[in-house]
């Protein structure tokens, strides 16, 4: 008789009534499925015009008017400042401080859900555009005039953004990695970021202008307006209304250097999941050989760490290069510059996917943390308790590890389809004959099923 | 008599990778398939 020592060999995390692979497959499965009904049952272009209509005068008034976009934008700098002096002179444990947890966890998940579901809402709580739109209007009313600024460079696009949200992961999750804790960053190295990054904001608000650099230079207003495009909700003109939800994406990624800012989303996710999982053993062997090439502990792991990074996101761009290589093989194709511009808002709903599959369990955790003992004794320093909720403590039985799974795979799946309906849809406008269409968008299903398949093999190891 | 499968689970990720491969075999031959078909159609 042969006895298989398989009994640690596949196990995972959850105890799921089926391996977790084989999720992957019938999220596949979903996929092909909806390509397929998309072909025959989607034959005209329905995302291009956003069929937009303004709700209600007052209410549009109450929240997007002035007096609420200054309360919002002085909450914005009232809460920046409590983050900036926790960090600063709290605790340094990272899971005590006030700063790291609403920094890392409350603003950075928070946001992209608000703004899907509501819109752009971090344009009313930017505390950089509050103070530079304060500091333009108090220039405007001494000098006269308008404040002068300088052309902002046309090629130099969305790139600053791009970049600046691969620095934020980056010292997150490579800087800051110490493990044992949600986000290692130490509390004071939080603050003096938010400074420097407050003072470098401020600066390019001050040459380029505070809309223009908003729209295209600062890391949080274009990560989170990007997420926003898929939302139901949009401003026009200063009126609030309701769009078809995702429509608003077609147009956002006409900007240089757009596709950068999307695949540096995903890429850093999936650079966060993988990293204490499927890269682990790749790390640790790059790790050793720095070491051994003479280089200090810290820097040997945050080099190899940042070589992963950028990898990721050299493998992401890979992929969905080759979606739009793809494409151009169909008959009336584009030119490549024009397809991998096109689809690149594709993406938009996956870059959301991965944020929810990856950070959903750490969201639900760390935000009891934030309302209960953080916001109490938001110094960490047990010498204050706010509101009386100091020695509450995070409930992780709230959710079980089976619910958090299928959270996960229904974030993936929901998302990618809709990143295949986009893809579609754009497809039907550079190949009106929708046969030829849906020919072009082959490709792009391998796209989205690979990018589903990585994504649930990274929770599978990692559990997310 | 053992199999050495104790480290079995290090190669779960081809599980992950088999449906990628499945769809872009399908799209490749489909893709030829086409083409031929449009060619034959050219020529008569």
């Amino acid at each position: 008789m042969i006895f298989l020592p398989l009994a640690h060999a596949l196990v995972t995390r959850q105890d799921l009534p089926i391996p977790a692979w084989l999720f992957a497959w019938a999220a596949s499965i979903v996929l092909i499925v909806s390509f397929f009904a998309l072909s025959v049952a989607w034959r005209t272009p329905r995302f291009e015009k956003e069929r937009w209509r303004p709700l209600g005068a007052g209410l549009s008034r109450l929240l997007i008017g002035a007096p609420a976009q200054a309360l919002c934008g002085a909450i914005g700098v009232f809460l920046l400042g409590v983050a900036i002096y926790c960090g600063l002179h709290g605790t340094s444990a990272p899971d005590r401080n006030f700063a790291v947890t609403f920094l890392f966890i409350t603003c950075w998940l928070g946001f992209p859900l608000f703004s899907v579901l509501l819109g752009n809402v971090f344009q009313l709580f930017s505390p950089w555009r509050a103070i530079g739109r304060a500091v333009g209007g108090g220039f405007s009313r001494i000098a006269g005039q308008r404040p002068a600024h300088l052309a902002y460079p046309e090629a130099l696009g969305r790139w600053p953004a791009a970049i600046g949200l691969l620095a934020f992961v980056w010292l997150e999750v490579v800087y800051g990695a110490s493990g044992g804790v949600a986000v290692g960053l130490s509390p004071h190295v939080s603050g003096v970021a938010a400074l420097v990054y407050s003072a470098y904001t401020l600066v390019m608000m001050v040459l380029f202008g505070v809309e223009e650099w908003c729209e295209r230079g600062e890391v949080f207003s274009v990560y989170f307006g990007m997420l926003s495009q898929l939302s139901p909700f949009g401003v026009k003109d200063g009126r609030l209304g309701r769009r078809r939800p995702m429509s608003a994406a077609t147009h956002w990624a006409t900007i240089p250097g757009s596709v950068a800012v999307v695949i540096a989303s995903i890429a850093s996710t999936s650079f966060d999941g993988a990293q204490e999982g499927a890269f682990k053993a790749g790390i640790e062997s790059l790790f050793n050989r720095f070491v051994d090439a003479g280089l200090g502990l810290a820097t040997s792991l945050r080099l190899s760490s940042t070589i992963f990074m950028a990898l990721t996101f050299g493998g992401v761009a890979l992929v969905y290069l080759l979606g739009v290589r793809g494409m151009r093989t169909v008959r009336g194709a584009p030119s490549l510059k024009t397809l991998r511009i096109g689809f690149a808002h594709t993406l938009i709903p996956i870059a959301f996917a991965y944020l929810v599959a990856h950070y959903f369990s750490l969201f639900v955790f760390q935000e009891q943390a934030q309302f209960t003992y953080l916001l109490s004794d938001p110094l960490g320093t047990a010498t204050t308790d706010l509101f009386g909720t100091a020695s509450s403590g995070v409930n992780f039985n709230i959710i079980s590890a089976n619910t958090i799974w299928y959270v996960q795979v229904a974030a993936l799946v929901v998302g990618h389809v809709a990143g295949l309906t986009l893809a579609h849809d754009r497809a039907l406008v550079y190949w009106p004959n929708y046969r030829q269409a849906t020919r072009s968008q082959y490709w792009m299903l391998a796209v989205m099923v690979a990018f589903t398949c990585f994504g649930l093999y990274l929770l599978s190891v990692t559990g997310g | 008599m053992i199999l050495p499968l104790a480290h079995v689970g290090h190669y779960l990720w081809i599980l992950y990778v088999l449906p990628v491969l499945i769809v872009v075999f399908s799209i490749v031959k489909t893709t030829i398939s086409e083409k031929r078909a449009a060619r034959e159609e050219e020529r008569d």
